[in-house]
């Protein structure tokens, strides 16, 4: 028995099945790599091809949107996010807001989730008083002393401990 | 500005112009891929003294280092029998629909279905890890005021008249794990070039949730659910608002068929996102095939 590719295996066992049933062998590929394109089965399988406006409407509602859209300025939002002000370049420092349009506050875990670090991302300007200032409001929450660090070339804000929700408040007073 | 950025910034100005030649990686930044031999920390290379300080091995949960371990000190009590197999409804809580659709993520006047919702990037499901859908649950159910056309594969009562109470409409539906598939990013799936599945009849102990006109089910009659919202209307206290009378009454009245997958788009439908054309099938058994 003969070894050939598919294609060739095929033709032969077309032509001379009659003659020879099991003539050659049908390779199979050892994995998904190694195996080729599938071929055209020239099937004659009638189907109708549309240009319909209204079906394309319901493909393109389907379609995830290639970019996050912008919020519609309204006078209240109902779940109680805020879009960040307009006029805040009277302000020393700013923290711009994420793609999602929303506060970069986050809390990191480590240590097998032991360890609770509240991150402050995306500040600009002068992220000493925004530190200062911040600290001073935090302090007030706990009798130990607020641990935290300022990378000023990144614009980041660490600080020890879950203050979160503390700080995301914060900044929405101060319309962040 | 701060003292050090000014600092930094003054020293740049008479110092030559920063280039690849005159740049140095910041200390730390290149990490040493070999391991300290002998005095350049050899020894115990910075790990400690034994144990899982040197071998990681933290131990699996509930073990006792050789006790009889709790979980298996007393006779069993199947409780959680067959849990692995059980279908799972990962929560979004309404707050979380309303932010969505306050922060645009959603459009509240066309249907919301899960395709929609996946589509935000927002929530995020693994039909191969038995999830089948969202299930709404009632977190800031009190604070919910939007009005929509939502589909759901999972609410409770509570969520249910919260959207009514709003003037909205909530359906609950069941699809495979093939359909979820397919929704999960419907360009990646439309590239495919594979015809639209049908959408499956729900397992057998699913029926009778998905049929229940006080569950809202898809497949229960439109007559028992007009009837149910009237009645969970009359048991929370608030006036059912008439959808009919309704201007977006089209919108809200918009169902899919039990065996779609996507608002107007028919299974066996093969979409051609480069031409942007549909081709339908028309042999005869592909048509009943997908039809039935």
């Amino acid at each position: 028995m003969a070894v050939v590719p598919l294609k060739l295996a095929k033709l032969i066992n077309q032509n001379y099945s009659r003659v020879c049933p099991k003539l050659v062998q049908i390779v199979r590929p050892s994995s998904y790599r190694t195996s080729g394109f599938l071929e055209d089965l020239d099937l004659k399988t009638k189907y109708e091809v549309t240009k319909d406006p209204v079906d394309w409407s319901y493909v393109e509602r389907a379609l995830p949107p290639t970019l996050v859209p912008h919020p519609v300025k309204k006078d209240r939002y109902a779940s109680g996010w805020k879009p960040q002000a307009e006029n805040l370049t009277h302000m020393p420092y700013f923290i711009e807001r994420t793609k999602n349009h929303m506060i970069p506050v986050y809390l990191h875990r480590d240590m097998r989730g032991t360890r609770k670090t509240t991150y402050v991302r995306k500040i600009q300007g002068d992220i000493f008083k925004l530190h200062k200032e911040l600290v001073e409001f935090l302090q007030k929450e706990t009798i130990y002393p607020i641990r935290s660090q300022v990378n000023e070339f990144t614009g980041i804000i660490r600080i020890a401990g879950d203050y979160v929700n503390a700080v995301k408040y914060w900044l929405e007073q101060r319309n962040f | 500005m701060s003292s050090t950025a000014d600092k930094a910034l003054g020293l740049l100005r008479f110092l030559p112009r920063v280039c690849l030649a005159n740049i140095r990686n910041n200390p730390g930044a290149v990490k040493k891929s070999k391991r300290g031999r002998a005095q350049h920390g050899g020894d115990k290379h910075g790990c400690g003294n034994k144990g899982s300080g040197q071998r990681q091995n933290f131990m699996r949960l509930g073990y006792e280092t050789g006790n009889n371990p709790f979980y298996l000190r007393f006779p069993r009590e199947p409780y959680y029998k067959g849990h692995h197999l059980k279908r799972q409804y990962p929560p979004l809580s309404m707050l979380d629909l309303q932010k969505l659709i306050d922060t645009n993520r959603l459009d509240d006047s066309k249907p919301i279905d899960l395709v929609a919702i996946l589509n935000t990037g927002l929530y995020k499901l693994a039909p191969d890890q038995h999830q089948f859908g969202v299930q709404l649950t009632d977190e800031g159910a009190d604070i919910f005021c939007a009005k929509i056309n939502l589909e759901v594969q999972w609410a409770n009562e509570l969520v249910i008249a919260a959207i009514e109470k709003a003037g909205g409409v909530v359906t609950t539906a069941y699809y495979d794990m093939h359909s979820l598939q397919a929704m999960l990013n419907p360009k990646k799936f439309f590239e495919r070039g594979v015809p639209i599945p049908r959408r499956m009849m729900p397992p057998p102990d699913a029926i009778m949730y998905y049929s229940d006109p006080s569950k809202r089910g898809y497949l229960a009659d439109p007559a028992e659910i007009s009837k149910e919202r009237l009645v969970l209307a009359q048991k929370y206290g608030y006036n059912l608002p008439k959808i009919e009378d309704d201007p977006s009454y089209q919108m809200l009245t918009e169902r899919k068929d039990p065996r779609q997958i996507f608002y107007g788009l028919h299974p066996g439908w093969v979409v051609n996102l480069k031409d942007k054309v549909i081709l339908k099938p028309e042999e005869e058994i592909l048509v009943k095939y997908y039809n039935t």
